[in-house]
């Protein structure tokens, strides 16, 4: 095993972790909602942005704002739809609400993208950089880079500016950040939007390293949940210092045990740290 | 004869006839295969989701993690009926332990957790169970473990057995009652009220003496046999068990069973089970297209009517009464 190859690809790993889970660790954060069609939406992203660049022709520059525009519009009818779930603080149904907008993304997009493997294609994702024995793709870079970039951003949005207060006003006690004259069903609406324009964002970042389908749904994501969970509910810095662990984790595991059994062994992890650490890792 | 003796038995009636009504349903429903495979699938998925329907109704919990005991009771079922060749009692007792087992160790592990932890936790525990169930060759890996033999139940006098649909109805049927039975007794129960009283008021449960924790997980435990008694005969019915059992098909069917006829409803998921599998077996509009349909039902029901079926029927009732009284 070359341990620096290893190294490179958990941090890319890390770093598609990070990507996919920005939205869901704001929204959780500032809503407490759980959207278990996240998986869905990362899902109908990368399709969104394949069938603009099959179907209607347009190069993999112009398809991210097309998927990115799409999915926010898709974020609005959906919080649209749970407006008054979300009012109610119904934290249960909303549960299981998103559990059943992500079968029907899934069923839909099946019926509309059909059932076969498909490639999206990044012009960067062939362009490979050498180190020796080592290498990986532009596309890696950009990832990497992205993430990094988006997370900073974030944190500064969270913590400097009257938007970030406003959010995390609300994350913290909706009823008392309304007697200040906020509006914590509009600044919900608006984290859930910003979820789904994230995730599709991701989508088109990541989806080029392997083939999308319209089944691969939930799954796909899942590692995604247990990194927002781990660092955290909410927490910007612990859900990046969770994500480089879980990276790591899966890049050795897979290289020095199996493959096979990752995802098993990620999880594993996980529930001994959630047993042991009901609040994550970095509640105090 | 006091009120409730009187209330008491014509319980009793109503079940007796609606069991008799419901035996015959395969029968009325012209006596074809189909007819038995729909009434049949009918039961076991009902049993199946009277497991989720447990914790999501009286603990207020979402367990995604369901599927373990439904997979698990098929997979202890298939295993232990191909190589050793037990019957139908001995599976379903080893099916029961095993559910227990599972079902403490995620009850363990998630004492702690609540609300999307909780569902996060038991979605998680199903993913790794899915994956070894997928990839250990010695319960069949991908391939899953096919022949099983037909279900035999020995009684002292002769032997019950089955392999079709037609002849595991009354087998699904009685299993469906004893179900029933179970849940009704458990809502009347110490711990149901308890578990009640820990969803809505958990502060009073506490000024009361009642151990949080320990109502959560024996709830749970309690939840799990159910669950896997399902699998053990879908085993039977299917012959085959595979780690398609892990499916998300099988957890929205149990949620959306669970929810359609409103929550804490005795009889909710067998009709809530029963209108999906209708909609599925005799109307469907293609697998994807079905897929639409329950994840809209799902959702819409929460959004739109929360009440369910048993609160359009109150409706509907109200409704009624009022226009007579108007036209009086």
């Amino acid at each position: 095993m070359n341990v620096a190859q290893q190294l490179i690809n958990g941090t890319i790993l890390a770093a598609g972790y990070a990507c996919v889970a920005i939205g869901w660790t704001v929204l959780l954060g500032a809503a407490r909602l759980v959207n278990f069609a996240h998986g869905q939406l990362y899902m109908l992203g990368a399709f969104i942005a394949w069938s603009a660049m099959h179907r209607a022709g347009v190069s993999y520059l112009v398809s991210v704002p097309v998927a990115v525009l799409a999915m926010a519009a898709l974020g609005v009818v959906l919080q649209l739809a749970m407006r008054r779930l979300m009012l109610e603080q119904n934290l249960t149904s909303l549960m299981i609400v998103t559990l059943g907008f992500g079968y029907v993304v899934q069923g839909a997009a099946a019926r509309i993208f059909g059932g076969n493997p498909q490639t999206l294609v990044s012009p960067l994702e062939g362009a490979i950089v050498r180190f020796g024995e080592i290498w990986f793709s532009w596309q890696d870079v950009l990832i990497v880079g992205v993430t990094l970039v988006l997370f900073a951003a974030l944190w500064v949005v969270l913590k400097h500016t009257r938007l970030g207060a406003t959010v995390r006003a609300v994350a913290e006690d909706p009823k008392l950040a309304q007697l200040f004259g906020l509006n914590p069903a509009l600044t919900s609406a608006g984290v859930f939007v910003f979820e789904a324009a994230t995730v599709a964002f991701a989508a088109t970042l990541v989806a080029p390293r392997s083939p999308i389908l319209t089944s691969m749904g939930f799954d796909e994501v899942i590692l995604t949940f247990v990194v927002v969970v781990l660092g955290g509910i909410g927490s910007v810095g612990g859900t990046l210092l969770a994500s480089l662990g879980l990276g790591m984790f899966t890049a050795f595991f897979g290289a020095l045990v199996s493959p096979a059994y990752t995802t098993a062994a990620a999880f594993a992890v996980v529930l001994t740290v959630l047993v042991l650490r009901p609040g994550g890792l970095s509640v105090g | 004869m006091t009120r409730t003796r009187r209330t008491a038995a014509a319980r009793i009636v109503a079940g007796v006839i609606a069991t008799i009504g419901a035996f015959y349903l395969p029968a009325l429903a012209g006596g074809s295969a189909v007819a038995y495979a729909t009434c049949a699938t009918v039961a076991i998925f009902s049993v199946m989701a009277y497991g989720t329907d447990l914790v999501l109704s009286y603990l207020g919990e979402v367990s995604l993690g369901h599927t373990i005991f439904w997979a698990g009771g098929g997979y202890v079922t298939a295993f232990i009926a191909t190589r050793l060749a037990w019957n139908g009692w001995l599976t379903a007792l080893a099916t029961v332990v095993l559910a227990v087992l599972l079902a403490t160790a995620v009850g363990l592990a998630t004492l702690r957790t609540r609300e999307f932890v909780f569902s996060l936790v038991t979605y998680a525990a199903a993913v790794v169970l899915m994956e070894i169930a997928l990839n250990w060759s010695f319960v069949g890996g991908s391939d899953g473990i096919t022949g099983i033999p037909r279900l035999t139940l020995p009684f002292g006098l002769g032997t019950y057995a089955g392999g079709t649909s037609t002849e595991l109805w009354p087998v699904a049927l009685v299993l469906l009652l004893l179900t029933v039975g179970f849940i009704d007794r458990f809502r009347r129960s110490r711990l149901g009220l308890a578990a009640l009283m820990v969803q809505m008021q958990p502060d009073l449960a506490m000024t009361l003496g009642l151990d949080t924790r320990r109502v959560r997980l024996m709830v749970f435990v309690l939840s799990a046999p159910v669950s896997a008694l399902a699998g053990w005969l879908y085993a039977y019915q299917r012959a085959y068990v595979g780690p398609d059992m892990f499916e998300s098909y099988f957890l929205v069917v149990m949620l959306t069973a669970a929810v359609l006829s409103g929550r804490r409803v005795l009889l909710g998921p067998v009709v809530g089970t029963a209108v999906i599998l209708t909609q599925q077996n005799l109307m469907s509009v293609g697998g994807d297209g079905d897929k639409i349909i329950l994840g809209a039902v799902l959702a819409g029901v929460l959004i739109f009517w929360p009440q369910g079926l048993i609160g359009l029927w109150h409706f509907a009732r109200h409704a009624v009464a009022r226009w007579l009284w108007a036209s009086r």
